[in-house]
């Protein structure tokens, strides 16, 4: 779930047309046009991706005057396939996969299980990665992954790709890398705990 | 009563409020005094920096370092990226780290008739932080114009690993070599239980979202600081490093500038030094009774420091954070397994330290999602516009859900004293050398330090050093 109360506001004069912003807005609501980027006023979450790196500071947060919530509702009946998509992908459904947001594996997965098939539909129904924009990316990709899903890549910088998981390094790095202190093992221990823990 | 020392000074920065809205710092509270480093544990080294020599220590000692250093692969028509981090700029005001990235790009330009050195320096997630930094030190002016801060949704490139793709920033590695120049205090131990604490830029501020996304998210509490090692050891890096100079930190200060072309030497000495150096005062932290937390200085709640040592590290005192045998009560990991009924998903996770009784949150920024520590702490945050600025911040829109709001620091300080029935006092303002707390706390520090220093040589050292392979013999020749 995501509050959104800020919106961004481009000053038009100062604006160069880079396409820096377009290129990293997570969901995609910033667009170049003549020369002057855009905001998709209804659907910005405020993220404020785009003033962050925007290399002439044309673009600044302002306070909404029509605050909204984002939050993709999990119906009773998709609950058991929720769960399995969020254990197939390697999640506990219950656990937190956006630090900003607080938002859960199961919210992803019920609105992946909905027809969102990429990141940037996944961030405008769930909210997620609208915060600091990193450290969720990957979760995303593995359930989409996990739902047989390949996500049409957009031109920006939005993401690259899916990287590997605990469950992917092989026997041989494991077995190099043992007295370096990286604990491989006991930590696929705990993330099957987490994962399999009855809630 | 030993008056308190000062405290950093507040920066005007995006994400922190107005300096000129901070009325009143903490350690000016009635009943404020400090203890040193070295008078809590008296092996604690001796530093160059803060000192009398000021900034030229610095300088005199990243020169010292470097001449062992081979740059021969350097040739005057190559290029050259100085890679940098925010977190030197928020060590004892930013000087020392800044006066360290200066002094290597003469000594580049000096021994290899190179010109073309760039600096790049990246963030964590306040994405313009290290432009701030650049701009208050005239970094830019002082690179000639090639200094750039560089931030994790910027282009990325790919990086073939011997576990998978992952992927680099592209403005780091758009020179024909890099050099590391980073620091080596243990700051974000929770996260990387100080294993390739070295390396961890490679994984962190050089990194693509994605790459640090597979830190926090896919390799597990410890598992995850093999991420920085396995793009470090990509033959796409190893190609393009040439050197690393490392800002030697201990909670007291500056100890010493090293360098070295060879990266996991330079990292099991720094794994050493840091174990010792900050063991003691982690260790000494955890053993404090019941206290009332302030936080005051110029960073997010978690990167707050009092003797060197930040918030989130207190946070998990309650754990030993260097054996690895245990879980940090936080890390992102841990934050992630707790269910939405507020309690942990299997009981392995540990509590945040349970002798924190009140935070005060006097001065710190917005830019890190922090919701964390005020859903498990009793929070009181001072000022309305700090409280705004928080809410403001796309990473925090629920830190004020669990936070109460005080108009003035007196107030706050006033409830907390009676609600929480303590007058211990721990204040994490930045003081160099330091720490301000109460007198009551003073006294309990000064009485535990020498159980704890004994604890820390003869019984938890040993462990900790087995546990990541260090022979402190081998290192010693």
């Amino acid at each position: 779930m995501r509050r959104v109360s800020l919106l961004a506001k481009v000053d038009l004069d100062t604006c160069i047309g880079c396409k820096t912003c377009e290129r990293v807005c997570p969901t995609l609501t910033i667009k170049v046009k003549d020369r002057k980027a855009v905001v998709d006023e209804q659907r910005c979450t405020g993220c404020g991706g785009c003033e962050q790196r925007c290399p002439v500071f044309a673009i600044k947060l302002v306070e909404r005057d029509d605050p909204y919530t984002i939050e993709f509702k999990i119906v009773p009946e998709m609950k058991d396939k929720v769960d399995e998509l969020c254990r197939k992908a390697k999640f506990h459904p219950e656990q937190i996969i956006c630090y900003c947001t607080e938002t859960r594996a199961e919210e992803v997965a019920a609105a992946v299980l909905a027809g969102n098939d990429t990141p940037e539909k996944i961030s405008a129904a769930t909210g997620i990665r609208t915060g600091c924009k990193i450290e969720c990316v990957q979760p995303i990709l593995r359930i989409l992954n996990a739902a047989g899903i390949t996500p049409e890549k957009p031109e920006g910088y939005q993401w690259y790709g899916l990287t590997p998981t605990l469950w992917d390094i092989n026997e041989d790095v494991k077995k190099r890398y043992s007295d370096g202190g990286f604990r491989f093992d006991d930590d696929i221990e705990v993330f099957e705990k987490v994962i399999n823990a009855k809630k | 009563m030993r008056k308190p020392i000062p405290p950093a000074k507040p920066k005007k920065s995006q994400y922190g409020i107005d300096p000129n809205l901070l009325k009143k710092r903490m350690a000016e509270l009635p009943g404020i005094t400090s203890v040193t480093v070295k008078e809590l544990f008296p092996d604690t080294p001796d530093v160059i920096y803060p000192s009398e020599a000021g900034k030229e220590a610095i300088r005199e000692a990243t020169i010292k370092s470097l001449e062992n250093v081979d740059m021969s692969m350097i040739k005057p028509e190559n290029s050259v990226n100085i890679c940098a981090s925010h977190h030197g700029f928020t060590l004892l005001g930013g000087e020392a780290y800044t006066e360290m990235l200066k002094t290597v790009r003469d000594e580049i330009i000096r021994r290899t008739g190179c010109r073309n050195v760039r600096l790049r320096a990246g963030v964590g997630m306040r994405l313009r932080e290290t432009e701030e930094y650049i701009k208050a030190f005239k970094l830019d002016e002082y690179f000639e114009g090639k200094a750039k801060g560089v931030a994790p949704i910027d282009k990325g490139i790919p990086i073939e690993t011997e576990i998978g793709t992952l992927y680099g920033l592209n403005a780091i590695y758009d020179a024909d070599f890099v050099v590391h120049c980073h620091n080596s205090d243990v700051r974000e131990v929770h996260f990387h239980r100080q294993v390739d604490r070295a390396v961890k830029p490679f994984g962190m501020s050089y990194a693509r979202a994605e790459t640090r996304s597979t830190y926090h998210q896919n390799l597990g509490p410890r598992g995850a600081n093999f991420t920085a090692r396995a793009i470090f050891n990509s033959e796409f890096v190893q190609k393009k490093f040439a050197f690393a100079t490392f800002l030697n930190m201990s909670p007291a200060g500056v100890v010493g500038v090293v360098s070295d072309n060879d990266l996991y030497k330079l990292n099991e000495k720094l794994t050493f030094d840091g174990l010792k150096y900050y063991g003691k005062i982690i260790t000494l932290f955890g053993q404090l009774s019941d206290c009332i937390v302030g936080l005051d200085f110029p960073c997010p709640v978690p990167y707050v420091f009092a003797s060197g040592v930040i918030y989130a590290n207190f946070v998990s005192a309650n754990v030993d954070l260097f054996n690895l045998e245990s879980l940090a009560p936080y890390t992102w990991y841990t934050e992630s397994f707790y269910g939405k009924d507020g309690k942990p998903l299997i009981p392995e996770i540990p509590p945040v330290n349970p002798k924190i009784k009140m935070v005060i949150h006097n001065y710190a920024w917005s830019g890190y999602p922090s919701a964390f520590f005020s859903t498990h702490t009793p929070t009181i945050v001072v000022g309305r516009e700090q409280a705004d600025l928080m809410s403001r911040c796309p990473m925090n829109a629920k830190y004020m859900d669990h936070a109460v709001i005080a108009d003035t620091l007196d107030a706050a300080m006033e409830f907390a004293y009676k609600v929480t029935g303590t007058d211990k006092v721990l204040i994490f303002d930045g003081a160099a050398g330091g720490i301000n707390v109460s007198e009551s706390l003073a006294k309990e520090m000064l009485e535990k330090a020498p159980i704890v220093a004994e604890k820390v040589d003869n019984e938890l050292m040993p462990i900790w050093l087995k546990q990541r392979g260090i022979d402190p013999l081998a290192l010693a020749k």
